[in-house]
């Protein structure tokens, strides 16, 4: 095991950043409240150990502030780690700040020199490589222009095809690739892709899990500073985008709780007063206004119609794969003999996506004598992620609404399939030649 | 060792950063490069005008006796009261890429130290002019006593610069500091005419000596003093070595307070 084999070996890292709550920069400052600034200690790698062989593209992953960004930094020696070691060995290239030492009153062939310089190139390195950058940054016919009467397209594509000619043993990435139109971006990355295969060692930060799957071999999860996972990208990707899934869904849950004993409250206040309101006599009127919350005769009223996932659960989000059902609970004010029950799902720019009730599924259900009761809805899987608005109802046979909310609440489906479209239904794939 | 032979490989970006800093400077005048001479000649024409016709004094040649001692004076000011902000002002390249961090302290003063190379061009054309005798073994020192200030000012700068990231006040303070200094130095007048009690105390300043022999060189046309030389070599080593420790303790931690 030679150290060229792994030309990164990150040995136990640790960094705190000193966070202070007000820091004096001045002189009278230090001096008087020297004693006085509160600081803490913030850890934001906590013992990280990780080798990387020649060759290998890694992807450092996790959500935003958990320590991948520090890491990247670490390895560039823009910070050095409080405790632990990093051997890099070999020329490295950062692809984290393009363009470095940009002078805007010089031509870009001057800036090429200038920014090449910056990466350790030598004179007589950087004349070898000159047309090789312009070729691929594709501006020959501007490249003695200034660069400040660049657009900021031509300015980054300069600034990229300088560090990726620079070559380097070991290049690292930081969410960059943004740039540029997607004929440059897919011409940075094939250029990624010959560099790998000519043996130069990529680390890649990114929160795009499909370059992940798709072109690194390894990626290490990093969560709150420490290693979380590590493996081959796809298993990784997957089990992160699992667990990121469950945290929006928990969240989303839990915000949904918080309104709900809102709602919760204000209806029994709105129950109240119009209960106020119908004791007095000749006030018993229809509310029949389409642009209130809920309209219809009130001879039936929904008190609630609750979304319930697989493991019938209360919820404000479900998986796509999982079938969910709505429980809906209802009182009943006025004698009626039959009621439909209906429900709608609808995207938030307003398309319907699906519709049905009580009377289309062929159900009739038979209220006469009954002062209220529970009736649940069963769907499958919604299968596309989203946003969607739930409309529910109840009519009367002769199709007068009783109680009908156009937007009863609006939930979410999530997925971690990154599948677009309108629909999603099962597909598949066969290689036939 | 191994810090110097890093700076080393990055030489070329010490070249382009200077280069970058020389032609940017006069970008968009429309004189362009010829204030580079312009700058020192005008100076020298105010000079000559304050002292022949105003402030006249007893010394042969004022506006030479000044003007020698005042170009490599105004190399080592500039470099040391602008070279405090030096780091901070390259915070975008600091905090986002890595190359050895003295490399912007080296630019900067050698920045300076070409533009006093341009300027020396006046004060020979001058010298030459005034019809000053030029000693040739005297100059072939010249080039000894302009690596010695160099490698003070690099010294300096390197302290002065790194301490700038941590406690701003530094740069402020400098302006003061390095006008006192002009002062404190005899830029303006001779050594001759420190009172000799005080004389112990201008031999401490690291910047006596360098202006000593400038002067002995350009304007008397004489051999510096082996005295002066020899303690403007320590002034310089000292001051460099001390910058040189300075810097690499302080410099870990720059990307974290930009």
């Amino acid at each position: 095991m030679t150290v060229a084999e792994y030309p990164i070996v990150v040995n136990h890292i640790s960094k705190s950043f000193r966070v202070y709550l007000d820091k004096g920069h001045t002189l009278k400052e230090m001096a008087l409240f020297s004693r006085r600034r509160k600081f803490e200690d913030r850890k934001v790698i906590d013992d990280i150990s990780f080798k990387v062989k020649k060759g290998e593209a890694i992807a450092l992953i996790g959500h935003n502030g958990c320590g991948k960004s520090t890491t990247l930094k670490l390895l560039t020696k823009i910070m050095y780690p409080d405790t632990g070691t990093i051997t890099m060995s070999g020329r490295v290239s950062s692809l984290i700040e393009l363009g470095a030492g940009f002078h805007p009153d010089m031509s870009g062939r001057e800036n090429i020199y200038i920014n090449a310089s910056i990466f350790g190139l030598t004179k007589r390195e950087i004349d070898s490589r000159v047309d090789d950058i312009i070729a691929f940054s594709e501006l020959q016919d501007y490249i003695d222009n200034p660069v400040r009467t660049y657009s900021s397209g031509m300015y980054m594509r300069l600034a990229f095809a300088v560090a990726i000619n620079v070559n380097a043993d070991i290049l690292l990435v930081d969410e960059i690739l943004a740039v540029g139109d997607a004929n440059f971006q897919a011409k940075c990355y094939d250029k990624m892709r010959e560099l790998k295969a000519a043996g130069t060692t990529i680390v890649l930060v990114t929160h795009d899990m499909g370059t992940v799957k798709a072109f690194c071999n390894r990626a290490i999860w990093i969560n709150k500073g420490v290693i979380a996972a590590e493996g081959k990208s796809g298993d990784i990707v997957d089990t992160y985008l699992e667990y990121m899934n469950e945290l929006r869904m928990d969240n989303i849950n839990e915000q949904a709780r918080e309104d709900e004993n809102n709602i919760i409250a204000k209806k029994l206040q709105e129950t109240l007063k119009k209960k106020e309101q119908q004791d007095l006599p000749g006030n018993n009127k229809l509310t029949m206004d389409p642009k209130a919350i809920h309209f219809g005769n009130q001879k039936a009223v929904i008190i609630s119609c609750e979304i319930l996932n697989s493991k019938g659960i209360v919820v404000k989000a479900i998986d796509s794969n999982e079938n969910y059902s709505l429980r809906f609970t209802y009182t009943i004010n006025e004698p009626v003999e039959e009621l439909i029950f209906g429900m709608g799902i609808f995207t938030l720019e307003g398309l319907w996506i699906f519709g049905t009730n009580t009377q289309m599924s062929g159900l009739k259900v038979n209220v006469s004598g009954k002062s209220g009761g529970v009736i649940t809805f069963k769907g499958e899987a919604l299968k596309l992620s989203g946003k969607y608005i739930l409309q529910c109802s109840i009519i009367e046979p002769d199709t007068t609404p009783c109680d009908y909310y156009n937007e009863y609440t609006r939930f979410d489906v999530l997925n971690s399939t990154r599948e677009a479209g309108f629909i999603r239904y099962k597909t598949s794939w066969e290689i036939t030649e | 060792m191994k810090t110097l032979k890093e700076i080393w490989a990055y030489r070329e970006m010490i070249f382009s950063l200077v280069g970058r800093d020389l032609r940017g400077r006069y970008k968009g005048s429309v004189l362009g490069f010829a204030w580079t001479f312009l700058n020192p000649l005008l100076q020298l024409a105010v000079y000559t005008m304050v002292f022949s016709i105003i402030l006249r004094n007893n010394i042969k040649d004022y506006y030479l006796y000044l003007f020698v001692a005042l170009v490599p004076w105004i190399f080592f000011s500039s470099s040391v009261s602008g070279g405090a902000g030096c780091i901070r002002a390259q915070s975008g390249m600091i905090t986002k890429i890595y190359f050895p961090r003295e490399v912007i302290p080296i630019s900067h003063v050698t920045s300076q130290f070409v533009n006093m190379l341009l300027s020396l061009i006046v004060v020979f054309a001058v010298v030459i002019i005034s019809g000053k005798p030029i000693n040739p073994i005297a100059l072939l020192y010249l080039p000894l006593i302009m690596i010695i200030e160099y490698l003070l000012a690099i010294g300096i700068t390197m302290l002065v610069s790194a301490i700038t990231v941590y406690w701003r006040d530094v740069e402020y303070f400098m302006g003061i500091i390095v006008m006192a200094w002009q002062f404190a130095t005899p830029v303006m007048y001779g050594i001759d005419q420190i009172p000799e009690r005080l004389l112990k105390y201008f031999n401490l300043n690291p910047m006596t000596p360098v202006i000593v022999a400038y002067r002995s060189i350009l304007y008397y046309g004489e051999v510096p003093e082996m005295n002066t030389l020899l303690s403007a070599v320590l002034f310089g080593l000292i001051m460099l070595f001390i910058g040189w420790t300075v810097f690499s303790k302080l410099k870990r931690h720059f990307a974290e307070e930009l």
